[in-house]
This record gives C-alpha cells, structure tokens and sequence, in this order.
C-alpha cells in the first residue's frame, strides 16, 4: 500500500468522482429524512424538557430548579394537577417534593417517586434526571444516591415517533453513503474499464479499493454524524458515538465494496440494495415497533451499529455499557475486512474478471 | 541486443478453456513485435498476463529481467498499456487524465500539453473527453500510455476503425517510441499495419504460436511471389495470367507471354500476412 497513491485516488474520487443520483440521494435523503422525523414528531422547535413540581413544603430545590436552562419549570399546586399534566404530556415528568425533603437530604438517602409521561422523549428523560440529581448534589453539598423511582402515566408502550425512527434515520445515513458510493464508483469504473487501466499503472487494486473506501467511510461518518446533529442527540458521549460511527461507516464501506466488486450494473445494484435493505435496516425496524420481540434485533450485524449509537445518544449510557455490543461490533468489521482483502487479493490475480 | 520480453511456457486457463497454451518467445528491446491473431485466439489473455492484470497458470514472463507475478509493482511502473476499448475518465479534461496517470506514475517533470501536442491534441487539451471523437480518444490513449516514458509499450488493436489521420498519427508516435529504445507490443489484426510497422510478427490461433518471424522472411517461407498479367484473347475477352516469380523459368514465360499474348497489364504480387495465416493456421485473421 502507498499512501501517496491512495491520497491521488482520494482526490480524484472527491473531484472527479461520479456526481450522480448515487451520490445526491446519499447527502440529501438522510438530511431530509431527519429533518422531516423531527419536524413532524420531535426535537426540532420543541420545547426544552419540562417538569412539573408540587411541593407539599418549602424546599429550595424549586428556587434551584428555576434557575435551570436546560429544563422548564411548572409548579403545581396539588397532586392531582401535577398528574393530570403528565397524563396528557403537558409536562414531560412530575415529582412530589415531600414536606421534610430537606430534612431528608440531610439523612443521606433521596428516594423521591417520579410521575413520567408514557410518551417522552428519551432525551428528555436523560436531560431532566440529570438537572434534578445535579441540583440535588449542589443543595446537599455531598454526591447523596438519588433514587427515582418512575410512574408511568398514559400509555408507556408509545414511545414517540422521532426516537423510534432515529435508528432507521442514522442507519440510512451510514449505510446508504457508506456503501453506495464505493459500490457505485467500483460499477462505474468497471462499465467504463476505467479501473483496467488503473489496473496496469503503479495502483493496486488494494489501494484502489482503500481510496473508495475512504471517501464512502468519510461521508458515512458525517452524514450519520449531521443526522444526530439535526434530531438534536448528539450529547456528551460525542467521541464514543463518532467511534461507533466510524466503526459503522467502516462496516458500510465494506459491504459496499464487496457488492461494488460483484455487482455489474447500477440496476443490479439498486435491486440489490432494496433486498438488501432489508437486511441492512432490520434492527431499525424492530425497534421501531416495541411490541416486536426485540431479539430479533440481535441477529443483523447493523443492530451492533445502532443499539450501541442509541445506547450513548438517546439512553445518555456511558461506554462501559456498551462494550459487549461494541466488541461484537469490532470482530463484525474485522471480518469483513478479512472478506474484502480475500477478494482484493482475488481481482488483482486470476479470478475475478474487472470488467462489468 | 537485450531482451526486453522473455515469456517461456505461457499458459491460462478458463476452466476447462485453454486460452494461452504454453507460449514461449522473445522480444529484444526496441523491436515492434506484432501479435495477430482472430477474435478469441488468445492475445487479450496472454497481453493481460504480461501486464500483470492476470497470474498465469503455468510458465512464466520476464520483463525488463523481472518476474511480472513475482515483481509486478516494478513491471507497471515502466510499461505503458493502450487498451483497445476506450477507458478514460470521460466527465474529465484530457489534460487531468494525464495529470491523474502522471501522478500514479510519479512523474515530477511531466509535460501534459506537450503529449496532447505530440498526438495531435493541441488546442483541445482542456476539453471533456466526452466530447471527443472516437479517433481523439483513440490517441488521448496512446498518450496516455506514453505519460511514464515506458520502455514496453503494449498496444491493443490502436487503429482499429479509426480514419486515415488518425491512424497515420499512432502509427508514427509507434515509430518515434521505437526510435526512442521502447519496445512495441502491437496487438492487431490488421495485417496492413502489422507488416508496415512489424519488425517480427507473431501469428497466433487457439491460443499456441503458430509462426513467428519478420513479415518478410515469413512470407519467403509460406508465400509465392507472381507476376499477374492481365491479356486480351482473341475473342477479345481479357484474360488473368499469373507467372511465379521464384522459378527457374521465370525469365522464360515472361519472354514467352509477351511474345505470344497481347498484354494489357501487368504487376508483381505479394502474399500477405492474411494469406500466409491463412496458410499456417486455417483461420483468416478477421473471424
């Protein structure tokens, strides 16, 4: 492998690479999409994460609380409003302060029950037991355990729409620029018997392969990035998410290059990618709909790319949670490298016919 | 003379097709070797293994003195390839598709324009090959293939179904390289380009060498030189003669025919590289 081949390929693909409808639908199906998940069903011009409080004292954390920016605040005057106001999602959670919560804080224990509405958003859920274990840390003085303990109010198998659909909505950010432009720029090139005569110049096929590779990987990684970015999940675990990403993007590059080096015409590789959709988008699908068995999951490799992204942007999990599915993640891509350089090293031999 | 091309015991199979079938030949640095053969007969195979785009089943192929499975990277880096199909970069300029090989090739004191002006591309270096003629894409690909200075150039079919500029233009940059120490390898089979620019001509047909020498001494070999007189008999009908030139009574017919017929024309004929593959090896070279 000679880097400097590779970065002229690299460039030649970004310049002069083919700016088809392979390449548009990449950029601007998965920017669309999400902005129309999240138009429709969520983050984008919604409300900050509201909470609602009865208070039965005088507690300070409402004072606390009311300086918060990244939460709203409702006060509530009886518990039968407060749950009212859950039940039809007015306020994303409600919690009853106890007379004696500050003598409770100074017990060394929270235990404070929490009424959820069936109905909110992950991250809203993240973002409010963050600020109240936040704000109940700075009135005690002390890292006290804070337990919440959750009561669901309305429908709790209803998870909103704009985080059922968030996996389908990265997945196709990764997997369709990750594997559709190398699979696209390889049939191009073999229609064209373009890479034959970069076959008989100082380019291996492997550095050819890389290249392609590169550009599908760098754009699968940025579009799967922005879609994050515009369905506003992109939190504190950024650079463990890039990783899973990258990973992905990684994954997707692969499966591209393995349908680019047997596919031989855009048609077939459309056919296949609607079959192999599928395939590629079943863990999206299942977690779209709860009620499926959500095993089922398990057995599409995609499933160790999204559950893992999900996991670290919408369920606020650290890495440590995620490493089984992310080591699992690792051997899928190792394997498929193992596949690609097997074929590679086919097509620069004998085997494998360049031409389309 | 050096040997720029060993191939000894060349073989490629497809399955149970055996398209190259033990080959062996040499060609010396600076020689143009014409490789002929009809449709099928093997020469895409057998140039792709010399290339290094296929790894052959049995024998192998020196180039330049290396090993062209075992040394590949150092075989491409001094041939140049001329394939017979156009493949370039068509949504690119000419000029860019020379920069990109020029670059592969890591050529630091590349001259693009010089080469489009060499193949008659002047002025139009900056064009979208796609809107190239057939015969401009023709030559972009033989400059193309000129970009590293290579000392074996492989051209497949350079003229094939281009008009008489055109052609004449590749058929004198084929001289200029040979001039210049490159070695041609010209796949081709249109006998007429073969025999004026081969210095040997390889025949080839289902995939074994059938014969390989210079055109002229294969067709002392195989062909029959003749004088063709065309007569007017008494009748008045005209009548084709033919006199074999290399007879002992040559001179006796010749005095006989003019003295005896009325003689309206006459010419000398030559067999042809066709005739003489026809002769060798059943085939005409254009199945």
């Amino acid at each position: 492998m000679n880097l400097k081949r590779i970065w002229i390929l690299i460039k030649n693909e970004i310049f002069h690479g083919p700016k088809d409808v392979v390449l548009v639908m990449s950029i601007v199906m998965p920017v669309l999409l999400a902005l129309f998940v999240n138009l429709a069903f969520g983050n984008i011009f919604s409300e900050r994460a509201a909470l609602g409080i009865y208070d039965t004292g005088d507690s300070q954390l409402i004072a606390m609380l009311e300086s918060s920016e990244s939460i709203n605040l409702k006060i509530y005057t009886n518990e039968a409003n407060l749950m009212s106001a859950v039940e039809n999602g007015s306020v994303d959670m409600g919690i009853v302060i106890p007379a004696d919560f500050n003598d409770i804080i100074s017990s060394g224990t929270v235990n404070m029950q929490a009424y959820v509405w069936g109905e909110i958003p992950s991250k809203n859920l993240v973002i409010i037991g963050t600020v109240l274990t936040d704000t109940i840390y700075e009135l005690s003085g002390a890292e006290l355990p804070v337990n919440i303990e959750t009561v669901a109010l309305g429908d709790e198998s209803i998870m909103p729409w704009s985080d059922r659909l968030l996996p389908l909505v990265v997945l196709m950010a990764i997997f369709f620029g990750g594997m559709m432009i190398p699979a696209s720029s390889l049939i191009n090139e073999k229609n064209r018997h373009t890479l034959e005569a970069l076959n008989v110049s100082p380019a291996s096929i492997g550095e050819i392969f890389t290249a392609k590779g590169t550009v599908g990987a760098i754009l699968a990684l940025f579009m799967g990035i922005l879609t994050l970015i515009i369905s506003g999940q992109l939190n504190s675990s950024f650079l463990s998410i890039v990783l899973i990403m990258a990973l992905g993007a990684v994954m997707a590059t692969e499966f591209g290059l393995l349908a680019g080096a047997y596919i031989k015409d855009m048609n077939t590789l459309f056919a296949f990618w609607k079959f192999g959709g599928l395939l590629l988008f079943g863990p999206a699908v299942v977690y779209m709909f709860p009620q499926m068995p959500q095993w089922i999951g398990y057995i599409f490799p995609t499933f160790y790319v999204i559950k893992p992204v999900i996991d670290l942007s919408v369920n606020g999990l650290g890495l440590g949670s995620i490493i089984t599915n992310l080591t699992i993640l690792v051997i899928i891509v190792i394997v498929f490298a193992l596949v690609v350089s097997r074929v590679v090293s086919r097509l620069s031999t004998r085997a494998l016919r360049l031409n389309g | 003379m050096n040997k720029s091309i060993i191939v000894e015991n060349l073989t490629y199979r497809y399955g149970e097709l055996v398209a190259v079938d033990h080959i062996d030949f040499e060609v010396e640095a600076g020689e143009i070797l014409g490789f002929l053969g009809p449709n099928g007969a093997g020469k895409t195979t057998a140039v792709k293994m010399l290339t290094g785009q296929l790894h052959p089943h049995e024998g192998k192929a020196i180039l330049l003195g290396y090993d062209v499975v075992k040394d590949t990277p150092k075989v491409k880096a001094q041939i140049g390839v001329c394939f017979e199909q156009p493949n370039l970069y068509e949504q690119m300029s000419a000029i860019d598709n020379l920069k990109l090989f020029a670059e592969l090739f890591s050529v630091n004191d590349f001259n693009g324009f010089a080469l489009l002006k060499r193949v008659g591309l002047a002025g139009r270096e900056k064009d979208r090959v796609a809107n190239y003629s057939k015969g401009m894409k023709q030559r972009l690909m033989v400059a193309r293939s000129l970009v590293n200075r290579p000392q074996i150039i492989f051209l497949d079919e350079p003229t094939a179904g281009l008009d008489p500029v055109s052609s004449e233009a590749i058929d004198n940059i084929i001289l200029e390289e040979r001039e210049r120490g490159a070695t041609i390898f010209l796949t081709t089979h249109d006998m007429w380009e073969a025999d004026k620019l081969c210095d040997r001509v390889a025949f080839i047909n289902q995939g074994r060498l059938a014969a390989l020498d210079a055109p002229r001494n294969l067709k002392q070999q195989y062909g029959k030189r003749s004088l063709i007189a065309e007569v007017a008999s008494t009748s008045g009908k005209i009548e084709k003669k033919e006199i074999r030139m290399d007879s002992a009574d040559t001179a006796g017919a010749v005095e006989n025919l003019f003295s005896k017929e009325k003689v309206i024309t006459i010419h000398s004929e030559e067999a042809t590289l066709e005739d003489i593959f026809i002769k060798v090896t059943g085939r005409r070279l254009s199945e």
